[in-house]
């Protein structure tokens, strides 16, 4: 193993409304959830998540609220030194895809031009509210955007290797092992995952030539 | 003899217990002229601020108080300080403070002023 001193290490902001998922979701990561570390003065807990890749070890910092946001918002601290983001909303409440600008506003406005991933949870549901064709605003604004259900799993390591890719500078950045995850709790069928993959096909713009993903 | 300290334990009391397991009652603590700051934002009026309690989007929540410290003031009333630390949702505590103006109506106290925020650093 890496001496952890010498891995590359990235402060990694995880915003968006209070009941997304972002806990559930950075909690699937079972060596980041064993060694994270509560900052009481900032009320945020830093969960370490580690990724083995063909460029050596990544460490993601990610910073995860206990709340603060459900009291009327984030303060400057949370966001001071991100080096990346992961936008989060609730594919089954339209009001959270709706204060999606809202976050991004705070985000670029204190970290400035910081690669940030969109993230439509709980696809596992049946009942959606926000439809794939129906999420635009990475488009406008330049984000990825990746649809993930932290309980089944499902594109669990998908934002972090787009982040490590845009931070390393380095489109052939490939993860070589799988982090140890906790079992899902729901299970998506192939048949579920294709009809997703297929809908955000049909969804995407005209691919571009440089494609940098 | 009841101190200003005894009363405002007794207040202080009540109100978490009400606001930790039924904020929708948290009206009956309020009236028509009391203002609530919360994180910034100014509530006035009962209907308002108990709104402002419901809407909060949490489940469980749980306070712990850690110091309280209140004194006599005119008329009739009493300035109640509180810091403590609160935990919601099952998430690690965070450390608040929160200031009551409370006046007296007959035998009663109710809420005139009240100034909440998390103590977060940054």
């Amino acid at each position: 193993m890496a001496d952890p001193a010498n891995i590359p290490t990235f402060k990694l902001v995880l915003v968006g409304d209070g009941g997304t998922g972002k806990t559930t979701f950075v909690k699937r990561h079972l060596t980041g959830e064993f060694e994270k570390k509560y900052i009481a003065t900032l009320g945020v807990e830093v969960h370490p998540l580690q990724f083995s890749t063909n460029f050596g070890t990544l460490l993601f910092n990610v910073w995860d609220t206990a709340g603060q946001e459900k009291f009327g918002g984030l303060r400057d601290g949370y966001y001071i030194q991100g080096q990346c983001g992961i936008i989060m909303f609730d594919v089954t409440s339209r009001i959270t895809y709706k204060n999606v600008p809202n976050w991004h506003r705070d985000l670029e406005r204190v970290c400035e031009h910081i690669p940030i991933v969109l993230c439509g949870n709980k696809v596992d549901v049946k009942e959606r509210k926000i439809k794939t064709g129906a999420v635009t605003f990475h488009r406008k604004k330049n984000l990825q955007y990746f649809e993930i259900s932290a309980k089944s799993n499902y594109n669990f390591e998908k934002p972090f290797l787009w982040l490590a890719r845009k931070l390393v500078g380095n489109p052939n950045l490939e993860f070589i092992a799988s982090p140890a995850l906790a079992p899902p709790e729901v299970n998506l069928s192939d048949e579920q995952k294709r009809e997703m993959e297929a809908a955000l096909a049909a969804a995407a713009p005209l691919p571009d030539d440089d494609e940098d993903l | 003899m009841t101190t200003p300290q005894d009363i405002a334990n007794q207040f202080v009391q009540f109100y978490y217990n009400t606001f930790d397991t039924n904020r929708a009652a948290l009206g009956s603590l309020y009236r028509e002229s009391s203002s609530l700051t919360w994180e910034g934002r100014t509530f006035s009026a009962t209907n308002n601020i108990v709104e402002h309690f419901t809407s909060l989007p949490f489940e469980k929540v749980a306070h712990q108080v850690t110091t309280l410290d209140a004194q006599a003031a005119s008329p009739a009333s009493l300035i109640v300080m509180v810091t403590g630390a609160l935990a919601i949702d099952g998430a690690p505590p965070m450390q608040y403070s929160q200031c009551f103006h409370l006046l007296q109506d007959g035998g009663s106290f109710y809420v005139f002023n009240d100034l909440f925020r998390l103590n977060l650093s940054g």
